[in-house]
C-alpha cells in the first residue's frame, strides 16, 4: 500500500509523468467537494483573502477540512464580479463574496447541496441569477483554452499542473519529436508572437536554431507595461507553469542552454509565483542539469525588471538582462542572432509560450482550427474602461469588436453611449463605433490605424475627449521614452506641445498640420517600435475624430465638456434650491449665494475641478 | 580575410567591404548622407536619425539609419527617396529647433533642407547626440561621463556631478561637442532664437537637396567624415 503523503519525485520518464498525474488524480477524488477560490490579482484587492482565512476556520470549526479541499488559483477573468468563488462538482459559482458569507456558504452549499441565490451573478439584463459560469454571457461567450486552466491550478503547486495533464506535452517533444518537426508543427499551427508585433513564433524559432553561437538562450517576456492590460500577468500568476512548460519546449527546439523570465518588480505575485515554479520543476528534475537522464540541460532564472515601459522591447529587455541601462538598440541584427551577451536569443511573450504546450499537446491543426487566415488561435484582451463587464477575456481571432465590447463586455456602464475603443495600449489606436464590425486580428486592425498590441482594450464612451485620451498617452510615452533617439524625444514633446495648445483653445489649422507631421516623422524614423508607434493614438485620432480637434480648434470648445479651459460651469437659477452643499464642497470658494437663494459660480476663481457638479443632490449644475 | 561585395545606393553600385556601414561607403563613394552622432571610429549608435536610409528588401522597404546598418551583397539602398529627405528634414527642423546656438546644427538644417522651423525654439545647450560620451568611453577608456536619466530627464554628466580624478582633461568631449561652435551670426540670446540659413548658398543649387558631396563646407563644424584627414 503506498503511503498517501508520499511525494511525487524525480519524473524520469513518461511513465513516471503518466503514473503520478493518475495517482494525484485519485487524490483529488478524496474530497467530497473542492472550492475554488480565486486569488488573481483583481480579486485579492477586492478581498478574497480575507475570505480564504474565514472559510479555513469555518471548515475546520464544521469539521469538514478532510472531506472539502480549499483550492485558491489564479485569476478567473471576470475581475469586475470578485471575489469569486467556485463550488465543484457542481460547478455552483459565487461573486462578491465577503468573510460574513462564509458561513452561510458552508452550511448552505458545503454541507448540503442548497444554492444561495443572493450569491449568483445577476443577469442584468434578462434580470435572473445564473447558477453556472458557463451560462454567464460573460463566460458563454468566450473560447477559454488558455484562461480557462487558472481555475483547476493552485499556481504555487507543481502537482495541481501535472493532475491537469501537465508537462505531458514536454515529454511528447522530448520522446517522440526533433527539433524540426516541433518547428514543424509550431509553423503549422500559424502561433504568432502575442507581445504585439504578431511576428510568427516558428519563423522566430528557426532563425534562432540555425544561428551560430553558443549557449542559447530563450526568454519570456514578462514586463507587460501597458496601461489597462494585465493579462500576460495573470497567466504568470495563474498558470507559470504552462510557461516554464513552453520554454522547455521551445529549449528542446532552439537548442537553448538557459532561460530568462523576465518580470517586472511591479507583480510581486507573479514574481513569487513563478520562482515557486521554477524551484519545484527543479526539485522533480524538470528543470536543470541532464533533464529525464538523457543529457538535455536547461535552467530558468527570474529576473525582476525596475518598471520601465521600455524594457518590454526586446533589444532593451536584454540590454537590462546584462545589467545595462535598459534602452533599445538598433535591430539591424536580430536578437536571434545576437542577443543577451550577443548570442543568439529567442525572445517571446508570456502568451505566446503559454500556448505551446496546447499546441503541442492537441496538435496544430486544432489550433490552426480557430482564428482567421493569418491569426490563429486564441487571443487574451484586458477589457478596461466605461464598460459593464471589466476583466480578462479570452476569444478566438477573427470575432468583431463589437462582439467582445457588447456581448461579452455587455455594453456601456452608464447610459451614455459606447463612443470608441482603444484597442493595443499606447502604441495602439483609437477606433470609433463605426468601425466595431472589425475582426480583432494582426491584419484588419493595424490597417484601421490600431494594433492587436499586448492586448488592452480601453472602451470609451460619450464622456471621454478623444484630444485628451490622445494627450494622455501622450504623456505616457513622453514618461515611458527613453531619450536616446531624437524623433521620440524632441517629437513627442513637440507633439505634446501642439496638443496641449488645441486643448487650451490656442490652436491652428496650421499647428494640426505639423501635429501630423511631426507624427509622421516620428513613426517612420524613430530607432525603436515604442517611438515608431508612439504617434498612432494621435494619428488615429486625427482620422476618425477630427472633428472634435476641430471644435477645439475653430469654435473653442470641448464637445465632450473635458478641456478644463474650454468648459463652463453654471448653475441653473431657476432650479437651484440654494442648500449650499456646492458651496460648502468647493475647494476654491468660487461659489457664492446666500442660503435658501440660486447660488452662482464665479468664473475668475472656478478651477474647474468639478465637485460641485458631482455633489449637487438636484443635478442643476451643467457644464458647457 | 576582408570580403569584397556590391551594394547598390541610390542607383549606384559600389564596392565595399562587408561588415562597413552604409553610411562610411557612401560618403567614401561621394554620396552625401548627412550626419551628426555619427563619428568614423566610435560605435555607431543610431540616435540622431538624420542618416537615415530606405533599405529595399524583398519589394519592402524599411527605414534605418544607415551608420549602423552593415553593407551585405546585394543590399539595395535609397539615401535620398523623397520620403526619406522629408523625414531627415523634419528631424533637422527639431534639432535646429532644440538647439539653435550651434554652427553644426544650424549648418546641418540647412544640409537638410530646412526653409524655415515651426516649432518655437528652446535654447537647450546639448541635443544628447553622445559623441562626447563615446569618445570619452572608447578613445580614452576614462568613462567620465555618461547618460543620466531618462526620455525628457536624459542628460550627459560626470559621475555624481564631480569630476573623477581617472578624467585626464584631455577636452576630446569639448572638441567632440557639435555645441561647440556658434552660429556665424553669434550668439543668440534667449528669445532671439533664429534659423540663419545663411549658407544655403554653398549648395549653389537652391530648392533641390543635393544627394552628392558638393564641398559645400557645411560640415566642417562638426568633422563631417568627408573632410580630408578624417
Amino acid at each position: 500500500m503506498q503511503n498517501k503523503k508520499e511525494k511525487i519525485r524525480d519524473i524520469r520518464s513518461g511513465e513516471d509523468l503518466r503514473k503520478a498525474a493518475a495517482r494525484l488524480k485519485q487524490e483529488n477524488n478524496k474530497f467530497k467537494k473542492t472550492v475554488i477560490l480565486c486569488a488573481g490579482t483583481g480579486c485579492s484587492a477586492s478581498g478574497c483573502l480575507e475570505v480564504g482565512i474565514s472559510l479555513q476556520k469555518e471548515l475546520k470549526h464544521a469539521n469538514l477540512d478532510k472531506e472539502i479541499k480549499i483550492r485558491t488559483t489564479g485569476c478567473h477573468g471576470f475581475c469586475e464580479q470578485g471575489p469569486l468563488m467556485v463550488i465543484e462538482p457542481d460547478n455552483i459559482f459565487y461573486c462578491h463574496v465577503t468573510p460574513e458569507d462564509v458561513r452561510d456558504i458552508v452550511e448552505n452549499s458545503l454541507k448540503s447541496d442548497k444554492v444561495i441565490e443572493r450569491l449568483l451573478y445577476l443577469d442584468t439584463i434578462t434580470d435572473t441569477r445564473i447558477k453556472n459560469d458557463e451560462e454567464i454571457p460573460f463566460y458563454s461567450a468566450q473560447d477559454r483554452t488558455l484562461l480557462g486552466q487558472n481555475k483547476n491550478i493552485n499556481p504555487c503547486d507543481i502537482n495541481d499542473y501535472i493532475a491537469q495533464g501537465g508537462y505531458k506535452a514536454f515529454i511528447k517533444a522530448f520522446a517522440s519529436m526533433n527539433p524540426e518537426s516541433i518547428i514543424e508543427e509550431i509553423k503549422k499551427s500559424g502561433l504568432r508572437g502575442r507581445g504585439g508585433g504578431g511576428f510568427p513564433a516558428a519563423k522566430k524559432w528557426e532563425a534562432c536554431r540555425r544561428a551560430e553561437g553558443a549557449p542559447k538562450y530563450v526568454i519570456c517576456n514578462a514586463d507587460e507595461g501597458d496601461p489597462g492590460a494585465y493579462m500576460d500577468r495573470c497567466v504568470l500568476e495563474g498558470n507559470p507553469h504552462a510557461v516554464i512548460e513552453g520554454m522547455l519546449i521551445g529549449a528542446i527546439a532552439i537548442g537553448a542552454r538557459h532561460g530568462f523570465i523576465y518580470v517586472r518588480n511591479e507583480y510581486p505575485l507573479a514574481v513569487k509565483h513563478s520562482k515557486i515554479a521554477v524551484q519545484q520543476a527543479e526539485e522533480l528534475g524538470l528543470l536543470g542539469e541532464n533533464i529525464l537522464g538523457n543529457g538535455f540541460s536547461f535552467d530558468i532564472k527570474i529576473a525582476r525588471g525596475g518598471g520601465a515601459f521600455v524594457c518590454g522591447e526586446s533589444t532593451a529587455l536584454m540590454a537590462s538582462l546584462e545589467g545595462k541601462v535598459g534602452e533599445p538598440r538598433p535591430k539591424d541584427i536580430h536578437t536571434t542572432e545576437s542577443g543577451f551577451n550577443d548570442l543568439p536569443s529567442n525572445l517571446n511573450n508570456v502568451e505566446t509560450w503559454a500556448n505551446v504546450p496546447l499546441i503541442i499537446n492537441k496538435g496544430a491543426s486544432w489550433f490552426a482550427n480557430k482564428g482567421t487566415e493569418g491569426s490563429k488561435g486564441t487571443k487574451i484582451f484586458a477589457l478596461t474602461g466605461q464598460i459593464k463587464n471589466t476583466g480578462l477575456v479570452e476569444v478566438p481571432f477573427g470575432i468583431s469588436l463589437r462582439k467582445i465590447i457588447y456581448d461579452i463586455g455587455g455594453g456601456s456602464a452608464t447610459s451614455r453611449k459606447i463612443k470608441a475603443v482603444q484597442t493595443g495600449g499606447p502604441s495602439g489606436g483609437c477606433l470609433p463605433e463605426s468601425l466595431f464590425d472589425l475582426s480583432v486580428d494582426f491584419e484588419t486592425l493595424p490597417q484601421a490605424g490600431s494594433m492587436v498590441g499586448s492586448g488592452g482594450m480601453v472602451v470609451m464612451d460619450e464622456s471621454s475627449c478623444m484630444v485628451d485620451v490622445a494627450k494622455y498617452f501622450l504623456d505616457f510615452l513622453i514618461d515611458e521614452s527613453c531619450g536616446k533617439c531624437v524623433p521620440c524625444r524632441v517629437g513627442l514633446s513637440r507633439m505634446r506641445e501642439i496638443i496641449d495648445n488645441i486643448t487650451k483653445g490656442r490652436g491652428s489649422e496650421e499647428e494640426l498640420k505639423l501635429l501630423e507631421d511631426t507624427a509622421d516623422t516620428i513613426s517612420l524614423a524613430s530607432l525603436c517600435a515604442l517611438g515608431k508607434t508612439a504617434p498612432n493614438p494621435v494619428l488615429s485620432t486625427l482620422k476618425y475624430f477630427r472633428s472634435e480637434y476641430e471644435a477645439h480648434i475653430h469654435e473653442k470648445r470641448c464637445p465632450a465638456g473635458v478641456c478644463r479651459s474650454l468648459i463652463r460651469y453654471s448653475i441653473d437659477k431657476k432650479l437651484c434650491t440654494g442648500c449650499g452643499l456646492c458651496l460648502k464642497v468647493c475647494p476654491h470658494n468660487a461659489i457664492s449665494g446666500a442660503k435658501k437663494q440660486p447660488h452662482a459660480i464665479v468664473e475668475e476663481k472656478c478651477a474647474k475641478c468639478g465637485i460641485c457638479k458631482d455633489r449637487c443632490p438636484f443635478h442643476v449644475i451643467s457644464v458647457s | 580575410m576582408p570580403e569584397n561585395i556590391t551594394l547598390t545606393i541610390n542607383g549606384a553600385r559600389l564596392r565595399a567591404t562587408k561588415g562597413d556601414s552604409v553610411l562610411d561607403v557612401a560618403l567614401r563613394n561621394g554620396i552625401c548622407i548627412p550626419h551628426l552622432c555619427h563619428v568614423k571610429t566610435f560605435t555607431p549608435i543610431g540616435v540622431c536619425r538624420i542618416c537615415i536610409v530606405e533599405l529595399i528588401k524583398n519589394g519592402k522597404s524599411r527605414v534605418t539609419t544607415s551608420c549602423t546598418l552593415a553593407a551585405e551583397e546585394g543590399m539595395v539602398i535609397k539615401a535620398h527617396s523623397e520620403k526619406i529627405i522629408h523625414a531627415r528634414r523634419n528631424i533637422a527642423e527639431m534639432l535646429v529647433a532644440e538647439a539653435p546656438n550651434s554652427k553644426a546644427i544650424q549648418d546641418l538644417a540647412v544640409r537638410c533642407g530646412v526653409k524655415n522651423v515651426r516649432y518655437p525654439f528652446r535654447n537647450k545647450d546639448c541635443v544628447l547626440c553622445g559623441r562626447c560620451v563615446r569618445a570619452c568611453t572608447e578613445l580614452w577608456q576614462s568613462k567620465s561621463l555618461g547618460f543620466v536619466g531618462r526620455g525628457a530627464n536624459r542628460s550627459v554628466r560626470l559621475p555624481f556631478d564631480k569630476r573623477p580624478e581617472y578624467c585626464k582633461r584631455c577636452y576630446s568631449c569639448i572638441t567632440m561637442c557639435p555645441m561647440t561652435i556658434a552660429p556665424c551670426s553669434g550668439h543668440m540670446s534667449p528669445g532671439k532664437e533664429a534659423f540663419c540659413g545663411k549658407c544655403e548658398t554653398q549648395l549653389s543649387m537652391a530648392g533641390k537637396i543635393v544627394d552628392a558631396c558638393v564641398d559645400c563646407r557645411l560640415g566642417e563644424s562638426f568633422d563631417c567624415a568627408r573632410k580630408p584627414g578624417l
